[in-house]
């Protein structure tokens, strides 16, 4: 696998741009002042979040110190693996080094953590050493349970007519070539899976089957293939407008619907699903056979995080994720420990965009912690999925927690009820480099 | 979103670029000047095919902006993509302009 490696100047003058830009224009909350501190600060987990608390931090802090784990050398950007999957991207445009991310000065430990101890603030790594902190920010994103699905695993993606976006950006090639086989074949049976868990990228599993579409239409041969789409419970999507108007698409675009269908199984030999239907008594299976099957898993915290103190002990999100406020984003039984981005116990957002708006409130809160004093800032749940609904248009759905999840449009002019030309250009073009200023902590 | 953010958005967006614009804007100049230097007033000198050939071009983005960024015409449906298009098909032919209306002047005067 390569990367494309970005010279040093880039990044610097990016900075210096940013840096004259700031002072020159604009007063900014991004460049606020330093705080002095002996404190330990620990980021465990080096993707988007990790990676924009650590430079935020490190630019907030004098003295101390900050420590990151993190043991992946490649950065991924993964809102493009359904670009890739899709056939519009190459994989490589989605990778890029750690390096030219992580901030001076700042300890990056390259180890797997294998375990935390809340108690003693440790944090056991799998090299058999451990780090302690006085602060620690849990970054580490999600796990992708594809055990809980019989006989599926992610090395079986591009094989057996299985796609599924998740699991690597191999995997998105993969998914990639697999869907192409599927519509080069001139017919069959498709199905395109979501799963009961909470899920990154909510709205993925209903790209992959809009732009799967959009290939199966410019084929010309739409009508000798069959297109299920497979839902454990009666929504598709937790935005309730964007719900309705999804499953009227749909329904449009000759998509049949069930739901109260969770795939519980995979036979790739005989290219066979089963599902388990949901509104009975959750004894009735049914087979379906499929051509092309979309496979998207169940997903949870790491294991070592659920079985540490610091999961989930009770209510919706109990064993499954990081126990925080849900607006503050502090733990709710560890003082010193935050949570940010798609590890956390939270009704909505787990995607980039949230954790654009999660940073700054890590950022101040976990500052106000640090100095004793009450913390400031609180999370809306602001999320957003550019919602692919072909190739080549989109709709910019941005909402939060508030009044059963109602739209947050970040620009006046763009209806997130709309599909956009302009907000397709905006997921092919700008969220990419958008998405590195939030790492860079510059957004 | 702010304005500032916007910007440092827009900052990032051309960052992999910008050897690409500052050698675009580098020809732009340097071609200015060398016609300049040769008597080239960009008010006062005519050249109807130069402009007629840029609102060409202005005019073909149309069908090719939506092509470079996978899309096609017929998805342009809102009235924000219709002046982003509007936008870019007039920043083609300014730019179209500016190279042909000096280059023009030159091929003209060694004519």
């Amino acid at each position: 696998m390569t990367y494309r490696p970005v010279t040093l100047s880039r990044r610097q003058l990016l900075k210096a741009g940013v840096g004259i830009g700031a002072s020159t224009l604009f007063a900014t909350q991004l460049h606020a002042n330093t705080i002095d501190t002996q404190a330990h600060i620990v980021i465990l987990g080096g993707g988007a979040s990790g990676m924009a608390m650590a430079n935020r931090l490190a630019t907030r802090l004098r003295g101390g110190t900050i420590t990151l784990i993190e043991p992946r050398e490649a950065h991924h950007y993964q809102p493009g693996w359904t670009m890739v999957a899709s056939g519009v991207w190459a994989a490589d445009k989605t990778m890029r080094p750690n390096a030219q991310f992580v901030p001076q000065g700042i300890n990056w430990v390259r180890e797997h953590a294998a375990g935390v101890d809340a108690e003693k603030r440790r944090v056991e790594l799998t090299n058999g050493e451990a780090v302690d902190y006085d602060y620690l920010v849990v970054a580490t994103g999600l796990q992708l349970n594809y055990h809980l699905i019989d006989g599926m695993s992610p090395s079986l993606v591009g094989q057996h007519g299985i796609g599924s976006v998740y699991a690597s950006i191999e995997a998105a090639s993969r998914t990639r070539q697999a869907i192409k086989a599927w519509v080069d074949s001139g017919q069959g049976q498709g199905i395109f899976t979501i799963s009961p868990t909470a899920v990154k990228c909510a709205g993925a599993p209903l790209k992959m089957t809009f732009t799967t579409l959009s290939h199966l239409e410019d084929s010309g041969r739409r009508d000798d293939f069959d297109v299920d789409f497979m839902a454990p419970g009666a929504s598709l999507f937790s935005q309730p407008w964007v719900d309705g108007f999804v499953k009227e698409r749909f329904d449009q675009q000759g998509v049949n619907r069930h739901h109260y269908h969770r795939l519980t199984a995979i036979d790739p030999g005989a290219k066979q699903a089963e599902f388990v239907l949901e509104d009975g008594d959750g004894d009735e299976r049914i087979t379906r056979d499929y051509d092309f099957i979309h496979v998207v898993p169940p997903m949870s915290a790491h294991d070592f995080l659920k079985q540490s103190d610091l999961i989930a002990q009770e209510g919706p999100f109990a064993n499954e994720w990081l126990d925080v406020d849900i607006h503050t984003l502090q733990h709710n039984r560890y003082p010193e420990v935050f949570g940010i981005g798609d590890v956390i116990g939270a009704p909505i957002n787990k995607t980039a965009a949230s954790v654009k708006a999660q940073a700054p409130v890590v950022e101040a809160n976990l500052l106000a912690q640090l100095m004793g004093k009450p913390l400031p800032a609180r999370h809306n749940g602001y999320t957003s999925c550019p919602m692919i609904t072909g190739i080549g248009k989109a709709m910019l759905v941005e909402f939060g927690y508030a009044d059963n999840y109602a739209f947050m449009p970040s620009f006046p002019f763009i209806d997130p009820k709309d599909e956009s030309w302009a907000v397709w250009v905006m997921k092919d073009r700008m969220l990419q480099p958008a998405y590195y200023a939030v790492l860079e902590g510059q957004a | 979103m702010t304005i500032y953010g916007t910007l440092i958005v827009l900052m990032y967006a051309l960052a992999p670029f910008v050897w690409w614009l500052m050698a675009g804007i580098t020809f732009l100049i340097a071609l200015h000047i060398i016609a300049y230097l040769r008597g080239y007033q960009l008010t006062q000198y005519r050249c109807y095919p130069a402009l007629v050939i840029a609102a060409l071009i202005g005019l073909s983005s149309l069908l090719w902006i939506p092509w470079l960024t996978h899309s096609q015409l017929s998805y342009i449906a809102t009235v924000f993509d219709w002046v982003a298009l509007i936008g870019a098909m007039v920043g083609v032919f300014v730019l179209a302009f500016l190279a042909l209306h000096p280059l023009s002047y030159l091929v003209r005067e060694r004519g």
